[in-house]
């Protein structure tokens, strides 16, 4: 998504941000789990004439503000409801709801974007998120181990990238230093044992 | 000093095969080149105005023999037969063809060494004071502390893609020559109280930095235990992750989000999130502290007496020895040692750089005088930290031999400079040839050491790699139309009196400056009392006598 795009769609809409998606996701693959599966999640984007009636049908990700809007209803739904929450959104505002929730979708706009790595971190580690953390749009083979490593445990790729070729990315380092969201010791905890 | 356990081998050769597969996919066009990009910043490869360059990481400075003859190898194999050493200790290559670069990384990964992080928008190298463990002013040693900072920070996953880079620096000593109050985090070692018998933690800056903002940095915390300093360092990461600006790369750094929330506010926050990280498994234990002090041991030290009466005698007969000694050695901690400084500011070469020969040589000579270590500088120079005052006189023969032997530390051609417009992309101007002129301008040995100290700092653009901010004298190149002028500050200092340098006046045009500096240099020597240095003398007089002397020429 070029950025001209973007900046064209704020001046549109009140409530967007460059860091929300600008237009509707949805991709055929996802890997979850460090599996290829087949995905059919419909990722909707925030816009004015966003309402209930003109969700489409199926499983759905939907803006955080306008889960909150209309979460009562939208847990009516057969299908499956999973919540954006994009980089300037604070974690804290989804705290309430995580029972709630099966899975939370984090998208990278148009680069890759550091805070929702520390996002997902906290999901997981302060906020005890179980569900699945997704990260989608600008998602490559070699961000997985890391985005891994903080608590996403699906993704859908950046167009055109080839799923079947990322999985390697799962391999790539066999050791780590630091904690994270993951199950990675602090090296010098581990050499306690040894000296 | 430190040696690498099976993990951490393994995590340098994983590192080096992801590069390769990376690299791989760029050449058979499965990766473009701005997605290669920020990959190859990450492992310090940039392209510049000629080539690719290639920054090799040395942590805190510290470096072996074995390690400096891999150095000269690589310069000689896959460059043009040099290396260009940095202002974070750092060493550079500036001709590498992209395709080699995975083969560098591979024979770097032999000796134990790697390029990571030694650029792009992450956790760079820890820096930290080059007299590290031998200073007679130090409390205690940093290196250990480094050490342990820069594994938790290696690869960390969540501080990747930060808003913009992130330099922490350490220092044990009562003198700072780490410049911490420069840093994104600066930490100075310190016991509680300044009790010699109390515990061991840190004083934390945070929010320092040069750059086109320069920034002092403030005091976040004035005692952090050091059980805590990895949680520490994390809760300042994370908020700064969070809360630092994307919109604009010259608004990203840390100083800009601590000046926009102010330190209070700040503190507050980074206190809130280390509330609920301090007790977690990054708590360090003292069986941890013990370990890694154990790569840092004293060397086997003789018990000699101080002073060498054979090394007297030649120093008062040859003045060239003389004046190497009085310059480019310091006093050691130990009796009957001496820190022996390496200038690679030789005159008509571009301060920092060093050819694969006088590697060797460094390497040569440390093995045989200084336990097989070198250190790197902040000030592009090297040292042999641990040598005898009886060999001071064949250390001196066998580096003046490979013209290692300039006596100017610490003067004014021993300046700070970035490889400005000559190799670098960002620059406006270029520092290399006015260093020369500055070099030739000064060629009086006799001048040089009345002048004494003087930190010349100068960097091509006012992203300020060369530190200008913190120079006694600082050069700042601009563009003015297409034409190289030149901005001068006086009176930056990066030590514990922390000071940005008072700009002079209008930009000078580039084949003046080293009349500009004369001017300065000459009001020193007109005005100073007793034993001033320049910058004291400017602390006492003001920035008006310099300005007045160096216009009056100038117009």
């Amino acid at each position: 998504m070029s950025t001209a795009t973007a900046n064209r769609a704020i001046k549109a809409r009140a409530k967007a941000s460059p860091d929300r998606i600008q237009t509707d996701v949805v991709n055929a693959q996802a890997i979850v789990d460090q599996q290829l599966v087949d995905n059919a999640l419909h990722h909707v984007a925030e816009h004015d004439e966003l309402t209930l009636e003109t969700l489409p049908d199926g499983d759905i990700s939907v803006p955080l503000t306008f889960y909150l809007e209309h979460k009562a209803a939208l847990h009516e739904r057969e299908s499956q409801v999973a919540v954006q929450v994009a980089a300037d959104e604070d974690v804290a505002d989804i705290a309430d709801h995580l029972n709630d929730i099966q899975m939370i979708v984090l998208p990278f706009v148009a680069q890759i974007d550091g805070r929702s790595y520390s996002l997902a971190y906290l999901l997981r580690t302060r906020y005890g998120f179980k569900g699945q953390l997704r990260a989608i749009g600008y998602v490559r083979l070699d961000q997985l181990g890391f985005l891994s490593r903080v608590g996403f445990d699906a993704f859908e790729l950046h167009e055109g990238d080839d799923y079947q070729a990322a999985l390697k990315a799962f391999l790539e380092f066999s050791e780590v230093y630091q904690p994270s969201a993951d199950e990675g010791r602090l090296i010098f905890a581990r050499r306690r044992v040894t000296h | 000093m430190y040696q690498y356990d099976a993990v951490d081998k393994t995590i340098v050769n994983e590192r080096v095969a992801q590069f390769r597969d990376q690299v791989e996919r760029h050449l058979r066009g499965e990766l473009s080149a701005a997605d290669l990009q920020h990959l190859r910043l990450r492992n310090g490869l940039y392209m510049q105005i000629h080539a690719h360059m290639l920054r090799v990481s040395i942590p805190y400075g510290m470096i072996n023999s074995d390690q400096m003859r891999t150095l000269a190898h690589i310069a000689r194999k896959y460059d043009k037969g040099y290396g260009h050493f940095t202002t974070r200790q750092n060493i550079q290559y500036n001709w590498p063809n992209l395709k080699d670069v995975p083969d560098i990384l591979h024979d770097l990964a032999e000796v134990e060494m790697h390029a990571m992080q030694t650029s792009g928008n992450c956790i760079r190298n820890i820096s930290s004071d080059q007299y590290a463990g031998v200073a007679p002013d130090e409390i205690i040693d940093p290196r250990p502390y480094c050490e342990i900072i820069r594994q938790w920070s290696t690869l960390h996953p969540e501080f990747y893609w930060l808003p913009r880079k992130f330099k922490i620096a350490v220092t044990g000593a009562t003198n700072d020559r780490a410049a911490v109050q420069f840093h994104d985090i600066g930490l100075e070692v310190v016991r509680k109280d300044g009790d010699q018998n109390a515990e061991v933690g840190f004083r934390v800056y945070v929010g320092g930095g040069m750059g086109r903002t320069p920034v002092i940095g403030k005091v976040i915390k004035e005692f952090l235990a050091r059980d805590d300093i990895l949680s520490y360092c994390e809760a300042i990461l994370r908020v700064y992750n969070l809360h630092g600006r994307r919109d604009n790369k010259y608004k990203a750094r840390i100083k800009i989000l601590v000046n926009a929330f102010g330190i209070d506010k700040f503190r507050d926050e980074v206190e809130a999130e280390w509330a609920h990280i301090k007790d977690s498994q990054l708590k360090l234990h003292e069986v941890d502290f013990d370990a890694m002090a154990k790569f840092f041991p004293l060397p086997s030290y003789e018990d000699l007496a101080q002073g060498d009466e054979r090394v007297e005698k030649w120093r008062q007969l040859d003045s060239r020895f003389k004046a190497w000694v009085d310059n480019n050695t310091v006093a050691h901690k130990q009796s009957g040692y001496r820190i022996v400084n390496i200038s690679l500011k030789e005159h008509s070469v571009a301060p920092g750089d060093i050819t694969d020969t006088q590697m060797e040589a460094v390497a040569d000579i440390a093995e045989q005088y200084s336990f097989a270590e070198i250190r790197s500088t902040h000030e592009q120079n090297l040292v042999l930290a641990d040598v005898r005052e009886q060999d001071l006189l064949e250390v001196w023969k066998a580096l003046d031999a490979v013209n290692l032997a300039t006596a100017n530390i610490g003067s004014v051609n021993d300046m700070i400079c970035c490889p400005g417009l000559d190799f670098c992309s960002l620059a406006n101007a270029s520092s290399i040839s006015v260093a020369k002129q500055i070099n030739e301008r000064f060629d009086n040995d006799d001048e040089l050491y009345d002048i004494g100290e003087v930190k010349l700092k100068m960097s091509g653009c006012m992203n300020a790699c060369g530190h200008h901010h913190v120079g006694h004298i600082g050069i700042l190149g601009v563009d003015k139309k297409g034409e190289e002028w030149y901005q001068l500050t006086v009176g930056g200092d990066a030590t514990n009196s922390a000071e940005l340098g008072t700009r002079l006046g209008p930009a000078i045009a580039k084949d003046n400056v080293s009349d500009a500096i004369g001017d300065i240099l000459d009001v020193y020597r007109d005005q100073r009392s007793d034993d001033e240095r320049l910058l004291d003398t400017f602390r006492r007089i003001g920035i008006e006598p310099f300005k007045e002397r160096v216009y009056a020429e100038q117009a």
